[in-house]
């Protein structure tokens, strides 16, 4: 460990030593945010070796032996991902209050999380979501299809995260999108093909210090240099927010410019926080059904349900989602922050348009921040969405290795050939996403959004009904199962078609009605609603299962 | 306590070890049940009812901007707009133009484009139309050409023009509207302000200048127009109560009942 910190301070040292300017927006190697951003990449790999995986065990639920608070900051950590990170700031800045069901569709759903599933998961006692499935479904068919889609989900989420980290490599060092990719993916793939759960978990939290840190000096500096209440600039920004409501005429003496010396002025917006302004193009029922799949799919991503095997007890899975939710809200808190004077500093013409994606670094670089800063909040954009994909990768190696290999494949492996089963799951998976990043077949947030519908649609319901009623049984799981996944279908279908400029019958009514990144609205309750029937109408759930679930479960 | 658990292991043995959310059997899940209730009642209420109480509350309420072009827009459609009125039209097109949100919709904004290129052009007096016209073409192959925005020969083009046209709009010079007219005014849309676009602006003016407003979006908390704080801020803080409230009484439960789970 004090190599590693003897390392990390030369090389931070370095980085103040040949720091060089950042000013331009797009093209140029940076060469300071550059060394901040190897410098951490390094330390990820140092961590995940110094806490690596000895066993399967260690790999998948990192020896059930992390504290509360820890959990918490790993819970945070995988969940604050480029989406979070870069893709919050950026719905807000394009489409205004719109945004907002995001940030609370992000942090709502730990609520019902943590009150119908948290400790009840922990006391179930498995590694994985297809293994919860599987068991209390009394099903080798469920289980394996609830692994394909847990990796699917996995990949559709990394597909976004490879995105961020393409975007934030290709800001940093000038280079193709391409080779950012796959730069980006090499190093994530080594780390968590070298530690596994144990050093990913220790990286997780490293990383959320990170992340945090990052993302929240540049806030302070703006509140302070644009003359807001910069203590707290999460309550300061709301005097922006009004700004951008009423306007800020120009002085007639320029006073605050941004880095291009436009002044700090912004013409009347109302748009930008009036609720589902018609402008945004936005409604009020997309702003419920987003917020509401977001919700739910929360309560069903396997990484995030998870993080829950990897800590000692029932009651510490439960606290651990209060931690990771209070860690998580200060992001989030945070984020709209980066939009509302990204709004005002890029409001003059001459700036153009802005990948939104990035309007983070691009806030700041126009608020005329250090460069350092600039990159080390870059190096946090890179962090919070290697964080999650670390855990993604564990999830979707786990449901693989585990759940297809080992509980359907080969029962006989040992944990030496599940190890490296679950390491060749991982390089496989990393190659797909990195294959499909490359395509850019949708924004971020579309392809996180479109993961948590899937997850909301399939893996929440089997998970609700499975812990809170044993009258839900094999035949009602699989028909609930299959309404999901038919729902998913005919969204993602008209989705694509959309996207290959095809159009379908009713296009435009289903595209609305079961948009991609919301058709959890309607998919879930029916999937709900299906099992409970088809459960009321078939043979009861075994005893064996109904007994588990009272003493061990419900205890 | 352990007669009261063995009690509890009866009722369920008798109950055939089924679970029912809804139908609890012990003393633990009856008061997980009633506090899971309660939490998601406030949840839902606090989200999705304070958003339907929104969109209830809620009136479209024009710009001022919008209430001036309302204004003159018949007579500029016809023709016979007074030079107070082709100020006022410009100036109301203008204050759409500034938005950043139409960035995503090239469509419109060559509407509106043409629409103050051509009032602009038209206030300029004959004599100088056509200096005008050259010096705006000039500016947008400047504009096309430079490498820096700070481009010394750019920036002196960008003045002439607002010294030349602010003072017609009457608009001072220093002006965000002002700022707006070289990068908008261009040489193409000048001459005629296009039937077809005369057809489309009203609607475009009403989709960027009316908002859906309520004394829950126009009163001021914190700064933060009221809505913007509860959804943005307000509601996080509830999400981190809601979730301490639970895990806090939903361990004082276990230690009440003897429940709590060893190491």
């Amino acid at each position: 460990m004090k190599k590693i910190s003897i390392s990390l301070l030369l090389l931070l040292l370095a980085t103040f030593l040949f720091a060089s300017n950042a000013t331009a927006l797009e093209g140029s190697f940076k060469v300071g945010p550059a060394i901040i951003l190897i410098s951490i990449l390094i330390l990820f790999v140092l961590v995940g070796l110094f806490f690596r995986a000895k066993d399967t065990t260690d790999y998948y639920a990192a020896g059930r032996g992390v504290s509360r608070v820890g959990s918490g900051m790993a819970i945070a950590s995988n969940w604050m991902s480029a989406a979070s990170f870069l893709g919050m700031a950026a719905l807000m800045y394009g489409s205004g209050y719109h945004g907002l069901a995001f940030v609370v569709g992000w942090t709502g759903g730990y609520v019902l999380l943590l009150i119908l599933m948290a400790g009840q998961i922990r006391k179930y006692g498995k590694y994985t979501a297809p293994d919860f499935i599987g068991d209390r479904y009394y099903s080798t068919g469920l289980r394996a299809t609830s692994a394909v889609v847990a990796i699917l989900i996995s990949i559709s989420y990394c597909v976004g995260q490879f995105g961020g980290i393409g975007l934030m490599f290709k800001w940093v060092m000038g280079i193709d999108y391409m080779w950012a990719v796959i730069i980006g993916s090499s190093v994530v793939l080594t780390y968590t093909l070298i530690s596994g759960m144990l050093g990913v978990t220790k990286n997780m939290q490293i990383q959320y210090v990170i992340i945090i840190i990052s993302f929240l000096i540049p806030l302070f500096i703006l509140t302070y240099k644009f003359d807001y209440f910069w203590i707290v600039p999460e309550i300061g920004y709301g005097a922006v927010v009004t700004d951008i409501v009423q306007g800020i005429p120009a002085p007639e003496t320029t006073n605050l410019v941004n880095s291009f010396g436009h002044d700090f002025a912004i013409l009347p917006s109302p748009e930008y926080a009036m609720p589902w302004d018609p402008a945004t193009g936005k409604t009020f029922f997309q702003w419920i059904a987003i917020t509401f799949s977001l919700m739910i799919g929360t309560a069903g991503l396997p990484h995030v349900i998870q993080r829950f095997y990897v800590v000692p007890k029932a009651r510490d899975a439960r606290w651990s989602v209060v931690w990771g939710l209070f860690f998580i809200c200060i992001l989030y808190w945070s984020a709209p922050v980066f939009s509302a004077f990204g709004k005002i500093l890029s409001a003059d013409p001459e700036i153009g348009v802005l990948a939104k994606d990035a309007i983070v670094v691009y806030t700041a670089q126009l608020g005329d921040i250090n460069p350092l800063i600039v990159g080390l909040l870059a190096a946090g954009g890179v962090s919070a969405a290697f964080s999650t994909v670390s855990g993604l990768l564990v999830a979707g190696s786990s449901a693989f290795s585990h759940d297809l290999y080992f509980k359907v494949i080969n029962p006989k492996a040992d944990p030496k050939t599940q190890l490296r089963m679950a390491r060749f799951a991982t390089v496989l998976m990393a190659i797909i996403v990195m294959f499909l990043a490359m395509l850019k077949l949708a924004l971020i947030g579309q392809l996180v959004a479109l993961a948590f519908s899937l997850a909301g649609c399939t893996i929440f319901p089997l998970f609700l009904l499975g812990i809170w009623w044993s009258g839900s049984n094999k035949k009602g799981a699989i028909s609930g199962l299959a309404v999901g996944l038919f729902i998913t279908a005919i969204s993602l279908t008209y989705f694509v078609a959309g996207k290959a400029g095809a159009t379908l019958p009713f296009h435009s009514f289903v595209s609305y009605w079961l948009g991609a990144w919301y058709f959890a609205w309607i998919g879930a309750p029916l999937a709900i609603l299906t099992n409970i029937i088809v459960s009321k109408l078939t043979e009861e759930t075994p005893l064996e299962i109904r007994k588990f679930l009272v003493e061990k479960v419900h205890s | 306590m352990i007669s009261k658990k063995n009690k509890e292991k009866q009722v369920e043995k008798k109950n055939d070890y089924r679970i029912s959310f809804f139908k609890p059997t012990t003393a633990l899940s009856r008061t997980n049940r009633n506090l899971v209730v309660l939490l998601v009642i406030i949840w839902a209420v606090a989200i999705f009812g304070f958003q339907i109480l929104l969109r209830v509350m809620q009136k479209p309420v024009p710009e001022s901007s919008l209430k001036t072009f309302e204004k003159v827009w018949k007579n500029v459609e016809l023709g016979m707009a007074t030079q107070e009125e082709k100020v006022d039209f410009a100036n109301s097109v203008l204050s759409v133009l500034g938005k950043s949100v139409l960035i995503s919709d090239p469509g419109n904004r060559t509407v509106l484009i043409n629409a103050v290129s051509s009032t602009v052009y038209d206030l300029i007096p004959e004599e100088g139309k056509e200096i005008f016209r050259k010096e705006i073409a000039d500016f947008e192959k400047k504009k096309e050409n430079i490498r820096s925005l700070q481009d010394n020969e750019y920036l002196q083009a960008k003045a002439n023009i607002i010294d030349r046209i602010a003072p017609l709009l009457n608009l001072k010079p220093y002006s965000l509207k002002a700022k707006l007219l070289p990068l908008v005014i261009s040489a193409a849309e000048m001459e005629v302000f296009q039937p077809e676009n005369k057809e489309k602006l009203p609607n475009i003016m009403k989709l960027y200048l009316i908002h859906n407003r309520s004394v829950l979006t126009d009163t001021n908390f914190l700064g933060f127009p009221f809505h913007y704080f509860y959804t943005a801020i307000f509601l996080l803080v509830m999400f981190v109560a809601l979730c301490w409230i639970y895990c806090f009484l939903i361990d004082r439960v276990h230690t009440k009942l003897g429940t709590n789970e060893k190491s």
